[in-house]
């Protein structure tokens, strides 16, 4: 009896001291890990034709996904509310505006997601943003794709054809790349 | 002998009893409700398609932006009247992948979460069966003089006495 609880009071220490470092190894790691980068996702849509897309934009105007084919398309989902959203805004305004410079432009989309017009012209007014944002009340959009949160990025081609789904927001130059990357292998197969 | 044909006998009863009871469990799951309206289409389709922002909430009674997006692409769907209501339901799987899906799917790795319960069920019936067998059959042994010698110590008399045997 005796040796059992001797033998558990030289073991404790050595227990003890194991947990006590797997919890500062892993208070070190959340300490040091940077935060989340931009995800490209898997997506039944994928390779697929992308859904159909009837809305109207919030300053009225008409829009449908069907008639942009022949230029790449990309839709980012939004939210004025959404914290990760508007930390990947200055992203999406530098990708508008090298857009503008390229030989193969894609058109940029705003989805506005649950929010107002009123606060997304507001929010677009303060930090700028000239692209279209497209209204999408009942959410049919967001159904259509599968996005359940925001932001969330996705590359159409130029023949409809869904090509990229990338989650959370971006990093800096994320888009552009997988852009030319997406561009460079559609050339190749054209 | 009379113990086979005792067994003989009863057999039809139990064979009747099985079939009625599977007679009755198929007739039970294939009975139609009849037709349904449109809203009770859409309540039956949300109930099976959980949050996919929330947990552990049905689509029918999240309040989410993203659950009420749903709601409103099957009632699209059901207003349209094109596709079943596994049609709906695997439409918004396809969208936003199974762990959307309240009711486990009864085909793959999933069919598990269905079949075991039967199995440990017929298992724990087979092993209360063997086991009342068991017991039944030890039940007819003469007790031995331990048996005797242990009832007596606790009664407090002489086993050898022979009125107590």
């Amino acid at each position: 009896m005796n040796t059992t609880s001797s033998r558990r009071r030289r073991i404790a220490p050595y227990i003890a001291g194991i947990v006590g470092v797997v919890v500062v190894a892993f208070l070190v790691v959340l300490a040091v890990s940077s935060p989340p980068e931009s995800t490209v996702s898997r997506s039944p849509l994928l390779g697929q034709p992308a859904p159909e897309v009837v809305s109207t934009t919030i300053t009225d105007e008409a829009f449908d996904l069907s008639r942009r084919r022949g230029s790449w398309v990309v839709f980012n989902f939004f939210n004025s509310t959404c914290v990760p959203c508007r930390q990947e805004h200055p992203y999406l305004l530098s990708f508008y505006d090298n857009q503008s410079t390229s030989q193969t432009p894609a058109e940029l989309y705003t989805i506005v997601n649950d929010d107002s017009d009123g606060a997304v012209e507001a929010y677009f007014s303060a930090n700028g943003g000239e692209w279209s944002k497209v209204r999408d009340d009942s959410g049919a959009i967001a159904v259509a794709f599968g996005v359940a949160k925001v932001p969330e990025t996705w590359i159409i081609d130029p023949n409809g054809v869904v090509q990229l789904r990338i989650i959370g927001a971006l990093s800096e130059n994320f888009l552009d790349e997988r852009l030319a990357e997406l561009q460079k292998n559609f050339e190749g197969t054209q | 002998m009379k113990k086979t044909m005792k067994i003989l006998k009863s057999w039809p009863v139990w064979m009747f009893m099985g079939v009625l009871v599977v007679a009755l469990l198929a007739v039970g799951a294939s009975k139609s409700e009849g037709p349904r309206t449109q809203e009770e289409r859409i309540d039956s389709i949300s109930r099976r398609i959980a949050c996919p922002t929330c947990d552990g909430e049905s689509v029918y009674v999240s309040q989410a932006s993203a659950s009420q997006a749903i709601r409103n692409e099957i009632a699209r769907q059901v207003a349209q009247g094109q596709s079943s209501d596994n049609e709906i339901v695997g439409f918004i799987q396809d969208r936003f992948g199974g762990q959307v899906l309240l009711v486990p799917k009864a085909t793959g790795l999933d069919a598990l979460v269905w079949a075991l319960p039967v199995a440990v069920f017929i298992c724990s019936v087979a092993g209360l069966a063997v086991a009342f067998r068991r017991w039944k059959r030890e039940q007819g042994k003469d007790p031995t003089d331990e048996d005797r010698a242990i009832v007596a110590a606790l009664l407090g008399e002489d086993p050898t006495d022979e009125e107590n045997i």
